[in-house]
This record gives C-alpha cells, sequence and structure tokens, in this order.
C-alpha cells in the first residue's frame, strides 16, 4: 500500500549550500596531507580518491531528489492531477530532469578527470586536475540552482498537503463558495478550518475524520466553484474538480437556499448541472444548507422546480446504483449548520449510502467469492417458542439490591461533623484512618524524635528528687570539709614545694604565651593591607615620626625589618654593615663602603620617577589606572617569562631530545653534555 | 497533523504571541554579535569562507554607502563640454566627416595588416624537452632510451593511423588527446566549443608542431562553421586559427582565444 505521505521528503538544499556541503565533506572525509616525494602513483591515486568521493557524493545527493520526488505518473490519478494542477506538471518534470542531467554530467566529468589523472606526472599537475574537476562539478550545480530552489518550494508546499488517503471511505463536499461546506466539516469532524463570511475563505483542500458505525470516514472540505467553463477555473477551483474527479466518495453538493451566498439557487443548479457527469457513479445527496434562514417550503415555486429537477438528478445515480427509484430518501436533505438541526442526519445520510455502495461494489466484485465461503454467522433454529430469560434466585435478587443500597449510604466526614455538633466543634481525627496491623494501636501515641533519639528514652520521671539528693549529698561533703584530692603543699617537703611552685609557674606561662601569640596572629608588626590601602604606614613614616618626637628611630626600623615578611625566611645576612649602621659608622671614613657611597649620590641626584607616575600623553586618567595597566602587563608576561619565550610571537619548540645526545658511541663526554 | 497554512490561520485567530515582537527585535539585535561570534570562532576553510563573505557584504555596502553620499554631497561641477556635444537643434545635421571615414578605413587596414602577426598571448614560457617527454625503456632488459611519450595534450588528426608500435619513437597517449575546444571569440564575448582542425604553430619548435602538441600559446585551427561567419566577399568561413590560452594538460581542457 503507497502511502501518500509527501512529509518525509528530505530538504533540498539551495545551489550554494549544495556546493558547500558536498565539498566540506570531500575535505573532511578524505586525506589531506600529501607531499611531493611520494610515489607518483600514491600521488594520483590521492587525488583521483578526491574527484571520485566528490563525484559519489554529488550523486547520491542527487539521487535522493529524484528518488524522494513522486512520480506523477506512478502515483495514484488523484495526486498526480493534484500535483499538476498545483505545480505544472511540465515545470516539474522539467527540474527533475535537469536534477538528472547534472547528475550525468558530474559523472561524465568524473570519469574524464580521473582518466587524465592517471596520466598526471607530478603532484602540482595532479592538483591542478583535481581543482578543475571540482570546479567544473561546482558549475554544473550552479547552473541548476533555479530547479533546486524550485523543488525546495515544492518541496514545503506538499508537505503541508492533507493526507487524503484515495482509496478510503471518504465524503466530498463540494459547492458554491460560501455555503456553509467548511461550516459543515467544522461540525462533524475536528478539522479546524477556518469560516469566514466572504467567498474563497477555503482556498485548498481539507481533510477531516469522523466516525459512524464504528468505522471511520474521511471528510474532505473543498474549496468553492463557480459555475465557467473548464478553461477558467483557476487553480483553488480546480482542486475541488480534481478531488471530484478522482476519489469514489459520496458527495454532498451544498445548496444555500437562502441564497445569503450570494448566488441564485438558478445559479447554483447550473452549477449542478454543468458538473453532473462528475457526480456519475456515486452516492449523491443534494444539501439545503441555511434552513433557519429560509425553510425549504417557503422558497419561491420556480426555485421549487429547479430543486426538484436536481433532486431528479441525484435519484438517477441512486438507480444507477441498483437502488429502487421510490426509495428517495436521503437524497434531499435540509440543515442549517447554524442551528446544527439536521447535521447529523446529513452525515449519517452520506455514511450510510457510502457504506452500502460500497460494500455492494464488494459484494459484485470477483475476490468475494474466495472470502465469502469463509464467512459463517452461526443462528441457532429456536426449538420451540417457549420464552427462556436467564434465571436469577430471589435471594441473590435481594443481596444485590441490598448491597446496592449500602454501597449509596456511605457515611461521610461531614456527615460525622454534622452529627458531632457542626463546624467549628466537631474536630475530625486524622488517626482513625492510619492502616495499622492492629487498629487499637491507632490511638496510640506516636514517640517523639530528636536527632535520632526517642525522647522518651531520656525522660526521667522523678529526676527532681535525685537532685535534690544529690545537693543534699554535697552540702553533707562540704560540711565534712574534706579537700583529699587537692594537693597541699602541706605534705611536701619545702624543695618538693618550691619545683612545684616553679613548675606551676612555668605552665602558667607557656599559656599565657601561647594565648598571646593566638589573640595576635604570630605577633608580627603588621598592618592590614586593607587599612593602609595607600601604603602609607612605612618605616620612613615611623622613623619620621619618632625623630620629631626626639627619639633615635634606627632600633626600631631595625626591628621592623627584620621582621618583615619579605625578609622572613631568608638566611642570615652576609655581611654585616647592612643591619648594624653602627659598626659601619665605626669604619674607616676614608674608604666609604659602597653602599654608603650609594646613599650619598642617592642624595645628590634628583629623585626618579616612580612608574606609576602619569606623564600627559601616556594615556591614563590616574596612576591607580597606571598601576593597574603595569601590573596587568606583568601578570601578562609572567607565563610567559617562566617559558623562557622571547616575546609573545615566539612560539619556538626547542628539540627536546637533541639526536647527538641520545645517540652513537660515548667516547668523550656524557650523556648531557658533549 | 496540520494542513494548509496553518501558522497563518493561527495568527489569523489569535494574533501573534505577546512576546513575538520584542523576541524578533532581540533576535535581529543579537544577530550581529552572533555572526561577530562565528566570524572570531570559525576556524579553517569554514573561517576563510566566512570572510570572504562577509567581505563581500561590507564592500557591497560601502559601495552603497558611498553612492548614497554621492548624491547628497555638493561637488564642483564640471564645465567642460564634450567632444561632439552639439545642441538640440543641430542634432539630426550631418557633419561632413567623409574624408575623416576614409582616413580612418585606411588606418584601420594598416593595422590589420600589422596586427597579422600580432597574437594574444605574445610571449611564451619555453618547455623543455625533459618536460615534454617522458623517456620510456625498452628492449629486453630496458636498456633501450630512444622511445619517449609526450606528457602535454595533444591533438591527433582523425585519419591518424599508428606506426608499429616497435618502432613508434613518440607515443601520444590516447587518454591526452584532445578532439574539441572552448574557443572564445574576442568582440562577441562568448565561447563555443569548437572542434580542432590541426596545429598551426607550436611555438617551441616545429616538431612538437608536427606532434600536435598543444601547450599555452599553440596556434590551433577550429572548425567555425558553426559560427556561421562570413568573409567580405560573401564565403563561409570554415576554418579559424586560434591561440591556446591555458596549460590544456593542468585544466583538462583546450580554452583558446579565436585570431580575428
Amino acid at each position: 500500500m503507497v502511502q501518500y505521505n509527501f512529509k518525509k521528503m528530505t530538504v533540498v538544499p539551495s545551489g550554494k549550500d549544495f556546493i558547500d556541503i558536498i565539498l566540506s565533506r570531500t575535505q573532511r572525509q578524505t586525506p589531506t596531507v600529501v607531499h611531493k616525494g611520494y610515489a607518483i602513483s600514491r600521488l594520483r591515486q590521492f587525488y583521483m580518491r578526491k574527484v571520485k568521493y566528490t563525484q559519489q557524493n554529488f550523486h547520491e545527493k542527487l539521487s535522493t531528489i529524484i528518488d524522494e520526488f513522486p512520480r506523477l505518473d506512478d502515483i495514484h490519478p488523484f495526486y498526480g492531477d493534484l500535483l499538476h494542477v498545483l505545480y505544472n506538471k511540465d515545470h516539474y518534470k522539467l527540474a527533475l530532469g535537469q536534477i538528472n542531467t547534472a547528475r550525468n554530467l558530474i559523472g561524465k566529468i568524473s570519469k574524464d578527470y580521473v582518466k587524465l589523472l592517471k596520466y598526471g606526472d607530478s603532484l602540482y599537475r595532479c592538483k591542478c586536475l583535481k581543482v578543475a574537476a571540482l570546479g567544473r562539478m561546482c558549475t554544473v550545480i550552479k547552473r541548476i540552482g533555479p530547479s533546486l530552489a524550485y523543488l525546495e518550494q515544492i518541496r514545503q508546499h506538499m508537505a503541508r498537503l492533507p493526507s487524503i488517503d484515495p482509496n478510503t471511505r471518504t465524503v466530498l463536499i463540494c459547492g458554491y463558495p460560501n455555503v456553509g461546506k467548511s461550516s459543515f466539516i467544522n461540525k462533524i469532524t475536528r478539522a479546524d478550518v477556518d469560516v469566514q463570511p466572504y467567498a474563497f475563505t477555503t482556498k485548498s483542500l481539507f481533510v477531516g475524520h469522523t466516525d459512524y458505525k464504528y468505522l471511520r470516514y474521511q471528510v474532505i472540505d473543498t474549496p468553492g466553484i463557480l459555475d465557467r467553463p473548464f478553461e477558467d477555473r483557476n487553480i483553488i477551483e480546480m482542486c475541488s474538480i480534481t478531488a471530484l474527479a478522482h476519489l469514489r466518495a459520496a458527495v454532498l453538493f451544498f445548496l444555500d437556499i437562502s441564497g445569503s451566498c450570494g448566488y441564485s439557487i438558478a445559479q447554483q443548479a447550473a452549477l449542478f448541472h454543468s458538473i453532473k457527469s462528475l457526480f456519475m457513479n456515486k452516492p449523491l445527496i443534494i444539501v439545503c444548507n441555511k434552513t433557519d434562514l429560509q425553510p425549504l417550503e417557503n422558497i419561491s415555486e420556480e426555485d421549487k422546480k429547479l430543486v426538484t429537477e436536481m433532486k431528479a438528478e441525484a435519484m438517477k445515480t441512486v438507480i444507477g446504483q441498483g437502488g429502487e427509484a421510490t426509495n428517495d430518501e436521503g437524497v434531499l436533505l435540509t440543515m442549517s449548520t447554524l442551528t446544527e438541526e439536521g447535521v447529523i442526519a446529513v452525515k449519517n445520510a452520506a455514511c450510510e449510502r457510502l457504506l452500502n455502495q460500497r460494500v455492494e461494489l464488494k459484494m459484485k466484485s470477483k475476490k468475494i467469492n474466495d472470502c465469502l465461503n469463509r464467512f459463517h454467522v452461526a443462528m441457532p433454529k429456536p426449538r420451540d417458542n417457549k420464552e427462556r430469560p436467564p434465571c436469577i434466585p430471589q435471594a441473590v435478587l435481594e443481596a444485590k439490591a441490598k448491597q446496592a443500597a449500602e454501597k449509596e449510604k456511605r457515611n461521610t466526614e461531614r456527615d460525622l461533623e454534622n452529627e458531632n455538633g457542626g463546624a467549628g466543634v466537631y474536630s475530625a481525627s486524622l488517626k482513625k484512618n492510619y492502616i495499622l496491623a492492629n487498629d487499637e494501636w491507632k490511638e496510640d501515641v506516636m514517640p517523639e524524635i530528636l536527632d535520632g533519639h526517642n525522647i522518651y528514652d531520656f525522660v526521667d520521671p522523678d529526676i527532681l528528687h535525685r537532685l535534690e539528693e544529690l545537693e543534699r549529698e554535697g552540702h553533707r561533703q562540704a560540711e565534712e570539709g574534706d579537700d583529699g584530692f587537692e594537693m597541699d603543699g602541706l605534705e611536701l617537703t619545702p624543695e618538693e614545694q618550691k619545683t612545684l611552685a616553679e613548675i606551676r609557674k612555668k605552665k602558667s606561662l607557656l599559656i599565657q604565651q601561647h594565648r598571646i601569640k593566638k589573640s595576635t596572629a604570630e605577633s608580627r608588626p603588621t598592618v592590614p593591607r586593607k587599612f593602609d590601602k595607600d601604603r602609607k604606614f612605612t618605616t620612613k613614616r615611623m622613623g619620621r615620626q619618632l625623630s620629631k618626637l626626639g627619639l633615635d628611630p634606627t632600633k626600631a626600623i631595625d626591628r621592623a625589618r627584620s621582621r618583615s615578611v619579605s625578609t622572613r625566611g631568608r638566611k642570615r645576612e652576609r655581611s654585616l654593615d647592612r643591619d648594624d649602621t653602627d659598626g659601619g659608622d665605626a669604619m674607616d671614613v676614608d674608604t666609604p663602603n659602597k653602599k654608603q657611597r650609594m646613599l650619598s649620590r642617592s642624595r645628590s641626584r634628583s629623585r626618579s620617577r616612580p612608574p606609576t607616575e602619569v606623564v600627559p600623553g601616556e594615556g591614563f586618567k590616574d596612576s591607580a589606572q597606571k598601576a593597574k595597566a603595569l601590573q596587568k602587563a606583568n601578570k601578562s608576561n609572567k607565563m610567559r617569562n617562566k617559558n623562557a619565550r622571547r616575546g609573545e610571537a615566539d612560539r619556538v619548540i626547542p628539540t627536546l631530545k637533541p639526536k647527538h645526545l641520545f645517540s652513537g658511541k660515548r667516547s668523550i663526554g656524557k650523556t648531557q653534555r658533549r | 497533523m496540520p494542513q494548509g497554512d496553518y501558522i497563518e490561520l493561527h495568527r489569523k485567530r489569535y494574533g501573534y504571541r505577546p512576546d513575538h515582537f520584542e523576541r524578533k527585535r532581540k533576535k535581529e539585535a543579537r544577530l550581529v554579535h552572533k555572526r561577530s561570534e562565528t566570524a572570531q570562532k570559525a576556524l579553517g576553510i569554514k573561517g576563510k569562507m566566512f570572510a570572504k563573505k562577509r567581505y563581500a557584504e561590507k564592500a557591497l555596502m560601502k559601495k552603497t554607502l558611498a553612492m548614497h553620499e554621492e548624491s547628497s554631497t555638493r561637488r564642483k561641477v564640471d564645465d567642460d563640454v564634450h567632444e561632439g556635444a552639439v545642441p538640440a537643434y543641430l542634432l539630426d545635421r550631418d557633419n561632413t566627416t567623409r574624408a575623416k571615414i576614409l582616413n580612418n578605413t585606411i588606418k584601420q587596414k594598416r593595422k590589420e595588416k600589422a596586427g597579422k602577426w600580432e597574437v594574444p598571448l605574445p610571449k611564451v614560457r619555453p618547455v623543455a624537452e625533459d618536460e615534454m617527454f617522458k623517456i620510456l625503456r625498452s628492449g629486453k632488459r630496458k636498456t633501450k632510451q630512444w622511445k619517449r611519450m609526450v606528457t602535454k595534450a595533444t591533438f591527433v588528426g582523425p585519419g591518424f593511423t599508428r606506426k608499429p608500435p616497435k618502432y613508434e619513437r613518440f607515443i601520444r597517449p590516447s587518454g591526452l588527446r584532445f578532439t574539441k575546444a572552448h574557443v572564445t571569440h574576442p568582440e562577441l564575448k562568448c565561447t563555443f566549443n569548437l572542434e580542432i582542425i590541426g596545429v598551426k604553430k607550436n611555438p617551441n619548435g616545429q616538431m612538437y608542431t608536427s606532434l600536435g602538441v598543444l601547450t599555452k600559446g599553440t596556434i590551433i585551427e577550429v572548425n567555425v562553421s558553426e559560427l556561421g561567419l562570413v568573409t567580405p566577399a560573401g564565403k563561409v568561413v570554415w576554418g579559424k586559427y586560434a591561440q591556446v590560452t591555458n596549460n590544456p594538460e593542468n585544466d583538462g581542457c583546450v580554452n583558446a582565444v579565436l585570431l580575428v
């Protein structure tokens, strides 16, 4: 069974995308490294592979396009014609033909160039040939760009076509525009077709499904048809005509008897007669819609005559199918989609007649004999005329009735509340619905658990009593005045007492020291950075302040320096002159050491600019910004410096394992150095 | 399954999502950033392709901007009178330029005569013999080296019969034989796929001419009967010379310019 589902066709890429897809695939999926020194056969093979691979991909892609688009001659004539109406068969075939030609051309190009590559005698020539081959293939695809775009548009449109199965039970609704076709389909199915009070609201076929007698029926809503020659009809009308012509369905011809659609009954009758050839061999029902505006009885005599004519015409289809001429029910029906009067009747009549017709057709076909002899529905003949109803004992009946009554009279919580004093007084017990092994447990007190312990385990009912006892005991002991445990110096010799005192003193001292250390955080003379953002608390400042007070600051400064973080972990100073300047002073004046000379020079020379000072023209806002910039620059250099790079462009990978150090005999030198 | 124009229908019924336009605007605003991100991140061939596309877009944008600017900026109007500009009331007067025409035709003729030997590619790269030929070894021990195979594209006439292979000195491989050329008419600016009639001259030497080797700069004779060219006398021209403009062995086809 062919599935008429055009939703699964793969996307047709545009010409440019197509080329990109294929070329990048070639690039990714064939080897890319080749060298001049390779054997020529290897070079040729390398480039031949590229050419062939590209051609294969093109071929594959184009083939999927050709295969996936339906061939208009092979599919059901309904779809064939519909696609022709919508997309123009010639254009469609031409586009697919162009794709096919492109496929062949690409195949030929690939063959030619592979042949030429066999004579390639250098990497350059092979590469040139490959480039030329791929270029020509791409040109071919570029030429069919418009066809690809057209096919992509068609694909997108086809995906939105309703999935109509041309062979199943179908009810087809047709008629003039604006006569209530779409509102009818909305009433009987879940298809959500737009209904508007103007003509040609429905511009294409719509499908919905409905049930009748446990069977599923496909209901098709068609755009309205105007009464004009076949050639003048537009695409929208042609959709309806195609459906009418090719689908074996029950046809509902909608007639607006009120004339509110803008067409008189005479016009509608004319349309009916002009397309009646399409109703041949199909169950046809004429539906008079909008009876809420004007009942069928109230129309004029002429119109009534037209309607009866149409009815007679429709009756022919009944007779044509072997029905009785007198049986005219279900041929002319009235309904109003607004008031929903007669809608279901119309649906039922249509389904019924369609079903009858299909069954009759099946019965007439040759195949049915193969099936019929397998069917057998057993209908046992009655033995006599006696009625034999099922026998149910009276007791059972009573019991059943009782059970039913009991079931109804369930006591709810509300009943209980009303019984026990109403709302506010009665409090519902949650415990009574517990499901426990024993019903008696329901009212039990629940243990309270805290930190994984049952609190009750720790409750001592006579704790107060015991406390009292304990206190009494304490008092008694105090009165007796024993401090036997506390060691007193009374029994000790004076020497021992002395050592004891020393031990205690030492101990307390240790504790005190420890506490101090702990509280002052290693007792370093630091000012937290938080309070010293501008680095104001310097030794220099301290020195200045001390000297202002008239004190010698050197000692204090030295001490601070010796304990500063930067000197921590340092080894002992090499020379003495750094930290005791006194010694330096005491030295010979004629040969002042270098350090002192430096100091004196620094005094005489003008101070150099600190790096963070802002110089006009550098582009910094303030010193803070400059400092930040400097810091950032340093930070960015840090890794580079660590890796021993010259600059950011230095990407040298040194010879990690120099050959001369790791191979050969070692007559002279060592592994590391020679 | 939705059918028909279901999106439009939904919009018609319920309108756009409340944030539809905002989302659209934001998406659009974000697009530039997204594109710049791809531009910065894309590597390799993808990056190159993207950069090329973007460059083309930008160039086009700049051009259009410049064009718009041109219409709005003030410029000096050049008041020079164009050559041959005539006021409207003199337009349909014939200037007597007869003498001039004569003069021109003479000049043209002279030029033509001179141009008969002027070809589009006057200079070509000389091709050495070892590039042109590949030495094939023959003999039982493969010691003899007198056989040569042409490594360039060749033209071999339709009536060519091989000599007995044993004595054939020059081999022109059938894979490298071409019978058709893409010939461009320099004035019509269009290209035709024409049959080659023969090789007139290979600039590398007489031997190559006789062998029919097609290299860049070779003059070939092509069949132009399809073009329907007519001589001044009214005869149909069917053979014309053309010069090869590419390296056929590298491109897999022969491109030539018609010498008119």
